[in-house]
């Protein structure tokens, strides 16, 4: 009995010790490698693996463009693995950091996803190859790219990533209620938003709601930055800025002339079956919007009420533990990815923004007639805002979803939205310091 | 004492191996981790801060307190029904395969998929339910979209689900029992109520035992039913959030996996606590 016990012990002990020492191999080779010397051609057969979040459209839009590429390179070969959604790709990213080398050459992440593997210098700095004259363009500038979006694909100053899969918040907008219900102009500034949605529901007889937001973390993000406050762990969740912001949506949901996506998480729904007369959300949802709506209404896209609109979607990140070819070849396939003629296709097929200047203001993109979004872009980003990169900033502004979802059911219950606010605030702190 | 065969260790090594490498493991990993900070690829020490944390987080609390609330109510009430409807079907129908069948039906059905079918019969504004409902007069709460009906919801929810599973096994019980009991019984004149409290019940027991061992620690583990009604959400402003789904959101989206796992050690605890408070329970009512 006792000789048994040991036995067990001693196996449980043995164990724990390989598992450990088989976690503790992967993390020894991440050293930095930022000096190394960047290859002017590909040589070798050389293959990159890209982890992306792209389904329907996208995801085959994404392989058209590979195929392109390959095809052009016939040394370079890219492996396109889906990790299912956004989500997902993060959980996969999270978990293998741990492991370096089973970690692609380069991955779509958000740069709050890998503000972690940055500090740990997992990461490839893009500037070296941004101004490499072979496989880059010379310069930022000669690349094309909108500065805001390079902007925000850096972590800490650091140009980690190059911006891929971009959209922005627009407003669309039900046109022939705006003609039925005598609304001759489409609203700019969020008072303007209230008054019309006031408007519609009042002369709808309550049956149209006036109006809504997809996604509450960016309404409060935006809402503050407009009120002239950067979303940052100095935010006072209960403060008079941030009560404005809350309490603007808070009264039209009491009110009943604005309302929330809920767990159907967007309004793009309701939006096509006449129950919402515009809403606020992602660009690159237009063809959703396009396939719910049909043929039964004329629908339209405006900038988004107020100064800022926020830029979402994912950037391409190199990871550091791949040869100098492989990183090489993945930049290339990165250039060739963002390049006008790419980048036209891309926009097209999917509805995300070209993040290629010359595409925006190009007449062929612009003359693209069969989505609402490229005549309006221009104007829609003027004032492009994106969560600002730092500690807890991916986690604090996650929490923002629920914490806007609890004051908003409170106020559609007619309550006082105070307390909510209150815990909220706890939330909203807690999420940050840990 | 005699010693065991020394044979025996080799039959038993596969399963040795494999519970301490996946079962044993990871529970100490686990409790090594819930010491340490920063993400996975740099953790370091920082003793009880992670513990800390958690008890001053009000979304952990939530987390405990659902499921709590969610073991609670949903597995006597789950079991209960499945009682008086397993004991119906014996004593009372007649194609009795044919209703177990259809019973069963559900267990093998996945989850996600019966979820998404309950979120368009639980919607408040075209959900068949609230159909009913009003049809009725009644009055027809939002289940899916109004934080306070969330936990009610994945009550009613959780009570249907497991119906399927504890139906069959107790069918298997009920088929066991000595028909001659209630031949005896009978023939003594004893009523039906008599039958099913005195002969049927404490023969039920020891299979009720298991059932609510087995029932009680899903619960505790309850994440799908939530991930699959609440459209991928815990429920709106993460009003049904669960213990899980706090450790998944903190281990793999926030990227904080000491907090992550010491929830972990101390789901694991309060699990551990209640089976055996439950075995303890079991023995007295069973070993009367």
């Amino acid at each position: 009995m006792k000789f048994s016990k040991k036995l067990a012990m001693a196996a449980v002990a043995a164990l724990a010790l390989v598992g450990t020492a088989a976690c503790s191999n992967g993390g020894s080779n991440s050293s930095s490698s930022s000096s190394e010397k960047i290859p002017s051609k590909i040589t070798k057969k050389t293959t990159v693996v890209f982890w992306n979040a792209m389904p329907g459209v996208q995801g085959s839009t994404l392989k058209q463009l590979t195929n392109e590429f390959e095809k052009k390179n016939p040394k370079i070969n890219v492996k396109l693995e889906n990790q299912g959604d956004y989500n997902d790709l993060q959980a996969k990213i999270n978990s293998t950091l741990q492991s370096p080398n089973n970690l692609p050459t380069i991955t779509q992440a958000y740069p709050g996803w890998l503000w972690n593997a940055a500090q740990n210098k997992m990461l490839v700095n893009m500037t070296p190859y941004i101004n490499n004259k072979n496989v880059g363009w010379g310069s930022a500038k000669a690349s094309g790219i909108r500065t805001e979006l390079l902007d925000g694909a850096k972590i800490k100053g650091t140009q980690y990533g190059i911006p891929f899969n971009k959209s922005i918040e627009t407003l669309t907008y039900n046109a022939d209620m705006f003609k039925k219900y005598g609304i001759k102009k489409v609203p700019t500034t969020m008072d303007e938003l209230k008054q019309v949605s006031e408007t519609i529901y009042k002369k709808s007889n309550h049956k149209v709601v006036g109006a809504g937001f997809d996604s509450l973390s960016n309404y409060y993000t935006l809402g503050l930055k407009n009120e002239g406050v950067n979303f940052s762990d100095k935010v006072n969740f209960s403060g008079a800025a941030s009560k404005k912001v809350i309490n603007y949506y808070a009264d039209g949901i009491k009110k009943g002339y604005f309302r929330v996506a809920g767990s159907e998480h967007y309004l793009s729904g309701p939006f096509a079956n006449e129950k919402v007369a515009m809403f606020i959300g992602t660009s690159a949802g237009e063809g959703f919007v396009k396939q719910g709506v049909g043929n039964k209404f004329t629908y339209d896209v405006a900038p988004r009420p107020g100064k800022y609109t926020m830029q979402q979607g994912t950037d391409i990140y190199m990871f550091n533990h791949a040869t100098a070819d492989q990183k090489a070849a993945a930049f290339k396939y990165i250039k060739f990815l963002v390049s006008k003629s790419s980048q036209l296709k891309w926009a097209n097929a999917t509805g995300y923004i070209p993040v290629n200047e010359s595409v925006v203001t190009s007449n062929e993109y612009k003359n693209n007639k069969s989505t609402k979004l490229p005549a309006k872009l221009e104007d829609s980003m003027k004032h492009l805002y994106s969560v600002p990169v730092s500690k807890n900033s991916n986690a604090a502004y996650q929490q923002l979803n629920s914490i806007m979802q609890n004051i908003l059911s409170a106020a559609q219950k007619g309550q006082n939205v105070n307390s909510q606010i209150n815990a909220g605030k706890q939330k909203f702190d807690a999420a940050w310091k840990q | 004492m005699r010693s065991n065969q020394k044979k025996a260790w080799l039959f038993l090594a596969p399963t040795i191996i494999f519970v301490t490498f996946f079962s044993i493991y990871p529970i100490l990993r686990a409790f090594v981790m819930s010491f340490q900070s920063g993400p996975l690829i740099n953790l370091n020490w920082t003793g009880f801060s992670n513990y800390q944390y958690i008890f001053s987080d009000p979304e952990f609390w939530r987390a405990i307190r659902n499921t709590i609330l969610y073991a609670l109510i949903s597995v006597p009430v789950a079991l209960a029904i499945s009682i008086m409807l397993a004991w119906f079907i014996f004593s009372k129908v007649k194609h009795k395969s044919f209703f177990e069948t259809t019973f069963f039906m559900p267990y093998v059905t996945s989850t996600i998929a019966i979820g998404i079918v309950f979120r368009y019969i639980f919607n408040g504004e075209y959900g068949m339910l609230n159909f009913l409902l009003r049809a009725l007069h009644l009055p027809a709460p939002n289940w899916i979209d109004d934080p306070s009906m969330s936990l009610t919801t994945i009550i009613i929810f959780g009570v249907w689900t497991s119906l399927a599973f504890n139906i069959v096994i107790l069918m298997g019980a009920l088929r066991n029992i000595d028909p001659n009991y209630y031949t005896i019984a009978d023939m003594y004149g004893a009523t039906g109520t008599e039958r099913f409290w005195r002969i049927t019940m404490p023969q039920l027991v020891p299979t009720i035992a298991f059932l609510l061992t087995m029932n009680i620690i899903a619960a505790f583990k309850i994440y799908t039913s939530v991930y699959a009604l609440f459209n991928g959400q815990a429920g709106v402003g993460n009003s049904a959030t669960t213990a899980v789904f706090y450790i998944y959101n903190k281990f793999q989206i926030v990227g904080t996996p000491g907090v992550a796992m010491a929830a972990t050690v101390i789901l694991f605890l309060i699990i551990m606590f209640v089976t055996f408070l439950q075995r303890k329970m079991m023995k007295k009512i069973g070993g009367r």
